[in-house]
């Protein structure tokens, strides 16, 4: 196993965000959380990458207990977080954005950076441009490379979809499989579940912070409730 | 030629101010808070070197090479240490703990420090003003009519130095763009693997050595040094920092060259009395024009 949560719950305050989320992600795998928006989903991605704490249950990470290491530290273990609305670095070049991604590297450097501007040529085109001139699309595939750049093993995207016109967000989901094709393991939050679903291997759905269905992610395109609230119908 | 040499000097004060004014914004860059103490930590950095050139300069045979040398190198070198020190001090004790506080929380923190520092000031080292000697001697270099001092062209490169240093510091070594990160998205430099709490500790380390620097540069200039000696010129520096554009290396330049050669004009052309108040003035207009200081970055956000 990967990456397997048990029972997490966290709280923002008073409020009880999370409430007892379990899931495992294999190696190799796509797997996709789903749900609306407040379901739970990026505070559980935020919680596996220690931006955010559990008051209970673990987080192992290749058989470690990751839960309580420190969120800078958790790069060096191979776990990449590709934030919600991208966050790359703004007044940063391209280039400095991807370095940035490689910061805990002592080499490989270069060749990161190789085979970040042969996955998306675009990057290299504008390496040299300040990345809060790029569109949003850009902007997209700059957080995915700079996740890349220190050799995850685990990926784990947050909304890569959010705020794409929908040519865009064919392009992410495809440049999200031949990650895949690879070797990199998925973990993918999405509002947009038709698209998470046709890509996953299998799929957890959220809703106000529990988990309240796991399957198949063809069984659950093919499911009924799921369908009608999430797929339109 | 009253013009030139105040416009001299205007230049050599707007340089201290530009030093201290970098350690103001880096910190402010990084931390996104006011560190009030910042002036404070430039007396720190005068009673230091003032220690440590009176305290060696009877050691070596008058009129040396080595009395005109050694004294004032430890004296700059032991100011730049104990400044580190007292600024990564500072950070851990007082600013650390509330790194999750309101913002009004820390600004009163820092206004406490401040205090503190110069209270301490006070018990350790009496409030009767020392008498500095410059850290380059009396030299004065004449240019036909215009003579200049070594204190004022030693400002000068200094300050010209450290910013060309900073501006290769933070664009070009991995540290640096850490630096960057972190003051751009603390939560996504973390994702990168950066430690953001060494990075800001680190910020506190690099501001409190340039304040050191200011502080031996000033009482080199205005030798008289009491514990209230970093306050003003703090609170100038600061506002260097704003009006050049807080979190802009080369806005705390400019701002801080400008505000020494305003004050030194209002000085020298209107009355020394109300220089300050003029200088403020000037300010407040330019702020109102340009609400995000000369050089102040405002970066659109695409979608």
């Amino acid at each position: 196993m990967l990456l397997k949560v048990e029972d997490i719950n966290v709280y923002y305050g008073a409020i009880h965000a999370i409430k007892g989320v379990s899931f495992e992600v294999e190696e190799g795998e796509i797997v996709t959380l789903i749900g609306a928006n407040g379901a739970g989903k990026s505070t559980t991605l935020k919680t596996i990458s220690g931006l955010l704490r559990s008051k209970t249950g673990s987080i192992t990470f290749e058989d470690k207990d990751i839960s309580a290491v420190q969120p800078h530290k958790l790069v060096a273990h191979g776990l990449a977080h590709v934030p919600e609305g991208r966050r790359v670095f703004l007044q940063m070049t391209v280039e400095e954005n991807l370095e940035m991604g490689a910061y805990v590297k002592s080499a490989g450097v270069e060749e990161g950076l190789a085979k970040v501007y042969e996955l998306f040529p675009r990057l290299r085109e504008r390496r040299r441009q300040i990345a809060g001139t790029l569109s949003g699309g850009e902007q997209q595939m700059l957080a995915m490379g700079r996740a890349l750049m220190s050799s995850p093993k685990l990926m784990m995207l947050d909304e890569p979809s959010m705020g794409l016109a929908p040519i865009l967000v064919d392009q992410i989901f495809e440049i999200i499989q031949s990650l895949h094709k690879a070797g990199t393991t998925i973990l993918l939050v999405e509002q947009n579940a038709q698209m998470a679903l046709s890509v996953a291997d299998r799929g957890y759905v959220l809703e106000t912070g529990k988990v309240v269905k796991s399957a198949d992610a063809q069984a659950l395109l093919n499911d009924a409730a799921v369908k009608a609230a999430y797929l339109g119908g | 030629m009253t013009f030139l040499s105040y416009l001299i000097q205007g230049i050599s004060l707007g340089s201290i101010y530009a030093i201290i004014a970098l350690g103001y914004t880096m910190v402010y860059g990084i931390a996104k808070m006011l560190n009030f103490a910042h002036g404070d930590v430039i007396m720190v950095g005068g009673y230091m070197c003032f220690f440590a050139t009176s305290g060696l300069r009877d050691r070596f045979a008058d009129g040396s090479v080595a009395q005109a040398v050694i004294p004032n190198l430890a004296g700059l070198l032991l100011a730049m240490f104990v400044c580190t020190l007292l600024g990564i001090t500072i950070e851990r004790l007082a600013y650390k703990p509330l790194r999750q506080a309101p913002s009004l929380a820390v600004l009163i923190t820092a206004i406490g420090v401040s205090y503190f520092l110069q209270n301490g000031a006070q018990v350790l080292w009496s409030s009767n003003p020392k008498i500095c000697s410059s850290i380059i001697g009396k030299g004065v270099l004449s240019l036909g009519q215009l003579s200049i001092s070594h204190v004022i062209l030693l400002t000068v490169v200094v300050c010209v130095v450290i910013m060309l240093a900073l501006t290769w510091f933070t664009g070009n070594t991995r540290m640096g763009k850490a630096m960057r990160a972190c003051s751009e998205d603390k939560a996504a430099a973390q994702l990168m693997g950066i430690n953001v709490n060494a990075t800001i500790s680190m910020t506190f380390a690099i501001g409190s050595a340039l304040a050191a620097i200011a502080g031996v540069l000033f009482t080199s200039a205005y030798p008289t040094l009491q514990p209230t000696t970093g306050a003003l010129p703090g609170i100038k520096a600061f506002t260097a920092a704003v009006f050049g554009g807080i979190g802009s290396i080369p806005g705390a330049m400019l701002g801080g060259i400008l505000l020494g050669v305003i004050e030194t004009f209002a000085k020298g052309y209107i009355s020394t009395q109300v220089s300050d108040a003029i200088v403020f003035a000037v300010l407040i207009v330019i702020l109102l024009v340009k609400p995000a200081g000369l050089l102040g970055k405002q970066v659109a956000e695409k979608v």
